[in-house]
């Protein structure tokens, strides 16, 4: 009965998910348990300029995909976020479109996603220079 | 190639020995010194005004600007505060339009190129930014009537209209709002060609990109000092960014908000503001129908830091308009400089940005960062805004009707 339980587990598709970056996001961001892969368009980020982000997020050991991420950017150095709110919407399980992102200064920004998965949420962030 | 060129000449040094001790910029402050230009930058198209870079209504827009009958007692128009001869503005602390305004008047050299527009970015495109001063009680007191029963009355003003626009000012005074759009939107169109022109600056700038350094060196050498310190210690290039020395944000910088009576809140209630403004870019008047050019009002994020923050002014011809900050604070360039030098952090907001720190200028660097900004005037600035004075030709005459 064991035996049968774990075949079940393991052939239902929901449950693992490959947490690999997808061709063509060169970005990585990093919570304990949630890899967030992810790229900006345009794919270089001007100062001043307002960009999205496309964002995928998994789970490093595998499982069911987040249900829900809010993206954000701060300048830690000069304690101060952006000027502007990402709107994000979910495009498919575990990929995200955030809009309305802008930079407003040179120096390092840090893209910070809020991963959330059945109620919870664990933070990964990814510093950026922008020139 | 052309940029390690650069670079490695301005780690060098870009000043001869025999002028004084050399100047030398290491790579970020090449960088920062190079993303200030080129310049001029070419003339952008406003999306949201379809009459944007058209020359009919440039005109149309010129002859607005110089109408005193905008306002109903016929006694203000947009030069009394922007004057021509005054590098667009009016060399007072704060404005005085029919009654007293509690800000400093900016210059309108390059305003085109903003995001947002007044000190507190109460408006998200330049020809919704001329509707406030005509709306204003205490600027040009107008409303939609007036300014439509004026371009309608005056044979002039309606021969320039109706070449701008493809047809006279509507009749109808359910128009009335579409016309005082539109003399707007012609205003801005005139308003954006105020591009001021090269300056010593740009010259030093661009012989540092080409690796030219015997040009680089006509660059005054005290100008060269005040620029390591803006683009260095100073950081101030972090706001005063790019070509045209301004980010197009909002920071505070230490300067009290008290007013007559209360206090000025800047940008916050400027995001207000521009929510509420039917006006705005996500409103009917706009022309852009891709909607881009609102994707900034759209994502305007209010925020309790905004309090007391205002817009970071471009430094292109800064030194013709005089006195400075948004409530005209300062008499001086020197005066600002040494602001920023002995600027107290516990006076800036407690959530605010940790970025200005006193500098502790001698008095020999806050003469070489004056020197510096006074390089960022165009020589021919004020005969070029004296130019474009009233314009007496005609309209009416010339069309047959």
């Amino acid at each position: 009965m064991r035996r049968l339980l774990l075949v079940l587990a393991a052939g239902a598709p929901l449950a693992v998910q490959a947490c690999e970056p997808p061709a063509g996001f060169a970005l990585r961001a990093d919570s304990a348990r949630y890899a967030v892969f992810f790229r900006a368009d345009p794919p270089a980020i001007g100062v001043g300029n307002y960009f999205s982000v496309e964002a995928v997020a998994c789970a490093k050991t595998g499982g069911a995909a987040p249900d829900g991420l809010k993206v954000d950017a701060q300048m830690p150095a000069h304690r101060h976020g952006m000027n502007s709110r990402a709107t994000v919407e979910r495009a498919a399980p575990g990929r995200f479109l955030a809009r309305g992102l802008m930079f407003h200064m040179p120096g390092v920004w840090q893209f910070v996603f809020d991963v959330q998965r059945a109620g919870d949420t664990e933070r990964a962030t990814r510093d950026l220079e922008i020139k | 190639m052309r940029r390690w060129i650069a670079i490695a000449m301005a780690l060098a040094a870009v000043a001869p020995a025999a002028a004084g001790e050399a100047v030398r910029f290491d790579e970020r402050e090449v960088a920062l010194i190079l993303r200030h230009g080129p310049w001029p930058q070419r003339p952008a198209r406003d999306p949201s005004n379809r009459v944007s870079g058209k020359p009919a209504a440039i005109v149309l827009g010129r002859a607005l600007f110089f109408e005193h009958k905008l306002s109903p007692a016929g006694v203000v128009s947009c030069a009394h505060c922007h004057a021509a001869w005054r590098s667009w503005t009016d060399a007072r602390a704060q404005a005085v339009g029919i009654g007293e305004l509690p800000r400093n008047t900016p210059s309108l050299w390059n305003v085109g190129l903003n995001r947002w527009f007044g000190w507190d970015g109460g408006s998200d495109s330049l020809w919704s930014f001329a509707i406030r001063p005509i709306l204003h009680p205490r600027e040009m007191g107008a409303d939609a009537g007036h300014v439509a029963t004026t371009l309608r009355a005056d044979r002039e003003l309606a021969c320039r209209y109706e070449r701008a626009f493809g047809k006279p000012p509507e009749r109808s005074t359910a128009n009335d709002e579409r016309v005082l759009v539109n003399s707007a939107k012609a205003l801005a169109a005139f308003v954006e060609t105020l591009v001021s022109g090269r300056t010593p600056f740009d010259d030093f700038r661009d012989a540092l990109e080409r690796g030219e350094e015997t040009a680089a060196a006509r660059y005054p050498l005290e100008a060269q000092r005040g620029l390591k310190i803006f683009a260095g210690r100073g950081n101030c290039g972090m706001c005063h960014f790019g070509a045209n020395f301004s980010n197009g944000e909002f920071h505070d910088t230490g300067i009290p908000f008290f007013v007559k009576g209360g206090v000025d809140p800047g940008r916050h209630a400027g995001i207000e503001r521009l929510r509420a403004d039917p006006f705005n870019l996500l409103g009917k008047y706009s022309d852009d129908w891709s909607g881009e050019t609102a994707t900034k009002t759209r994502h305007v994020d209010a925020q309790h830091r905004n309090f007391g923050e205002f817009k970071t002014p471009s430094l292109r011809n800064v030194e013709l308009s005089a006195p400075y900050m948004h409530n005209g604070r300062f008499a001086t360039l020197r005066d600002v400089v040494m602001h920023y030098s002995e600027i107290r952090p516990d006076r800036l907001h407690s959530d605010g940005e940790a970025l200005l720190k006193p500098l502790r200028l001698s008095s020999g660097e806050a003469d070489d960062l004056v020197a510096f900004l006074r390089s960022l005037t165009d020589p021919l600035a004020e005969r070029a805004a004296a130019a474009l004075s009233a314009d007496s030709s005609r309209c009416a005459a010339s069309t047959s009707r």
